[in-house]
């Protein structure tokens, strides 16, 4: 009985005091927080005017001290190009990222991600509308309607999606074909658009297949705060997003509301994704490659999750970003270089996953 | 053994569905504290409905169900969640959560933290690990485990919440021989302690062996509840199954043995 007694101490001790599981995040987040530091300072770097690392360094030093708007050309080249052009890429990343791991916990499907239902390509559609009706200027007062207009058609792309896949049995694969359908739909409209309007063609080719060539501090603006809010909106949800990976009925046994808990999140996605692509373009399978890669490190556990793919999601598309930019003079578009990665990434957990998620 | 006079769940003319295809018609019964009761029917005759209208997954048409003194269509989710839940057959398997993840989850209807765990909640979960058995696996994944650990796992989830009132639903569906009659072993040595345990199966020779009492629910309706040897019977079986079986008695225990054919083929 007495070793019955010390073995069931030494259990239970093991059980309480057990945090492996978080000091393996921390250590990654820590990690991951480092890499954005060393990529963000590298990417300074980089372009047709080349900087050395360690002027970049302290010409960013500087620019955060005494508030920015430095006299000299490299100065002003970092400030005015680069550094609003890598945090955009720092929240992008971090968005998307997010969103992939929230809607794959949310529809309980492994392949999903903002790209794969057909959101990122709706938020297109009524972005690239927006763009062409010329209400736009470059000004901060009318520059809010393009993410709104963004916003829109997720919302109303993922609808779709989700209508069609919940009508064709709510299988893993119905929200796939769906999304893919929608996505093709939308897609297919938006090139419509712009055959009938050819000479803002080259201005949405290059967002087309997501560039952030062209972002200054305004569209950095007005992509980190709603990004940074969301996800914070997000975190805080994490433990009911671990009850909502149970199911629905489960997630009632223990009190949720899940319907409306699974539709209001759902919304909060569209929303996120559409900030994110607004004035980037399409990025995708950031979504899908980033919170499987945690997972298999950290597990499922959404309060661990989620913060380590909000630091992981950046870095992986700082790397694409620093490495469209090192070898040729005009860079290459950042959503095919993460396509390239991302299609191979999908067709292996297809073939490995698939039977056991019914397709 | 079952205190008398303390009914926890009370059930009283329950109704559900539409007027021509009502799923359950005037369902009447209690269950005392600490006893352990199985829902016995035929597959379709209303036992999961009765189980979610209790949980109030589903909401009733008519009547009332009070658990603990509460009419529970006054009280809102959590506020269930706090008195009544429901152990399912199995769970979704494809997140990696981890066995300690998923017993914690348990916890939720009473969190009183953001993120992690108080020491209090951390305390339980793993006490209800260690009852049932299930504590060396704690950093396993739910799907490296076996069906029988899992159905241990899922149970665990279920202690933590603490209910007044447990619904268990086919527990032993995937499960060997052995590990049927350990889950009910778990059972009745929970409701030993004072829970109130109510549960639907097909393994009738398992619930005639462990339970108090057996309602005999058929399309609907209650047929009969009361001790096993009383409800259970030949012709109560053959008129609800539609099968012939034979009730033997070993060691105190009946049997129930299909000797009848559905007259589906010649067969032996």
């Amino acid at each position: 009985m007495d070793d019955q007694t010390k073995l069931k101490d030494e259990v239970m001790g093991r059980i309480v005091g057990s945090k492996r599981i978080r000091r393996r995040a921390l250590c990654i987040i820590a990690a991951g927080l480092a890499s954005i530091v060393v990529l963000y300072i590298l990417s300074l770097t980089l372009g047709a005017y080349r900087i050395p690392f360690e002027e970049a360094l302290e010409q960013m030093v500087e620019i955060i001290v005494t508030g920015g708007n430095p006299e000299d050309m490299s100065g002003r080249i970092i400030y005015n190009l680069r550094m609003p052009r890598e945090l955009a890429v720092i929240m992008v990343g971090a968005g998307l990222a997010v969103a992939g791991a929230v809607m794959q916990a949310l529809i309980h499907n492994p392949l999903v991600d903002p790209y794969i239902t057909g959101v990122s390509s709706g938020a297109s559609l009524g972005v690239m509308i927006m763009t062409i009706s010329g209400l736009v200027t470059t000004s901060i007062t009318t520059m809010w309607m393009i993410p709104a207009a963004g916003i829109v058609g997720a919302v109303i792309a993922f609808t779709l999606t989700m209508v069609v896949a919940e009508a064709a049995g709510g299988k893993a694969m119905s929200y796939v074909l769906g999304g893919t359908v929608i996505g093709m739909g939308l897609s297919a409209g938006t090139t419509l658009i712009m055959s009938f309007n050819a000479n803002h063609l080259a201005n949405i080719s290059s967002w087309m297949f997501g560039s952030f060539a062209n972002i200054e501090w305004s569209e950095t603006m007005l992509i980190t705060i709603p990004v940074a809010v969301i996800i914070g909106i997000i975190l805080f949800n994490a433990r009911n997003l671990n009850t909502m990976l149970l199911g629905e009925d489960q997630a009632m046994y223990l009190g949720m509301d899940s319907r409306r808990f699974k539709r209001n999140m759902l919304i909060l996605i569209a929303v996120l994704t559409a900030f994110c692509v607004s004035f980037c373009g399409v990025i995708g399978f950031i979504g899908l490659i980033v919170p499987h890669l945690c997972r298999m490190v950290v597990g499922g556990d959404n309060r661990v999750l989620l913060p380590t793919s909000m630091i992981v999601g950046p870095v992986v598309l700082m790397l694409a970003d620093v490495f469209c930019r090192s070898f040729t003079v005009s860079e290459l578009p950042i959503g095919a270089i993460i396509s390239v990665i991302g299609v191979p990434f999908f067709v292996y957990l297809m073939v490995k996953e698939g039977k056991r998620y019914a397709m | 053994m079952p205190c008398e006079n303390e009914p926890v769940l009370k059930v009283t003319d329950v109704e559900f569905g539409y007027k021509d295809e009502k799923t359950l018609k005037g369902i009447s019964f209690e269950i005392n504290k600490g006893e352990f009761v199985a829902l016995m029917g035929p597959n379709g005759s209303g036992k999961t409905t009765m189980m979610r209208c209790i949980n109030r997954i589903m909401r009733i048409d008519g009547g009332r169900i009070e658990i603990d003194g509460q009419d529970v269509s006054g009280l809102t989710m959590q506020e269930i969640s706090r008195i009544c839940t429901t152990v399912p057959a199995d769970t979704a398997l494809d997140f990696s959560l981890t066995v300690r993840d998923y017993v914690s989850l348990g916890r939720s209807p009473y969190i009183k933290t953001i993120w992690w765990e108080d020491e209090e909640d951390e305390r339980m979960i793993a006490e209800a690990m260690w009852d049932l058995g299930v504590a060396n696996y704690a950093n396993r994944r739910l799907q490296e485990l076996s069906s029988g650990e899992r159905a241990r796992v899922l149970l665990a989830k279920g202690i933590v919440q603490t209910p007044k009132v447990l619904l268990v639903d086919e527990p032993s569906a995937h499960l060997d021989i052995k590990y049927k009659v350990q889950i009910m072993e778990i059972l009745r040595e929970l409701s030993r302690r004072g829970l109130t345990i109510l549960i639907a199966s097909h393994d009738i020779n398992l619930l005639t062996r462990f339970c108090d009492r057996i309602l005999l629910l058929s399309k609907g309706r209650i047929l009969d509840y009361g001790a096993p040897k009383d409800v259970v019977t030949e012709s109560s079986i053959e008129e609800v199954f539609d099968i012939k079986v034979k009730i033997v008695e070993e060691g105190g225990t009946i049997y129930v043995l299909p000797t009848g054919s559905t007259g589906y083929a010649s067969g032996p």
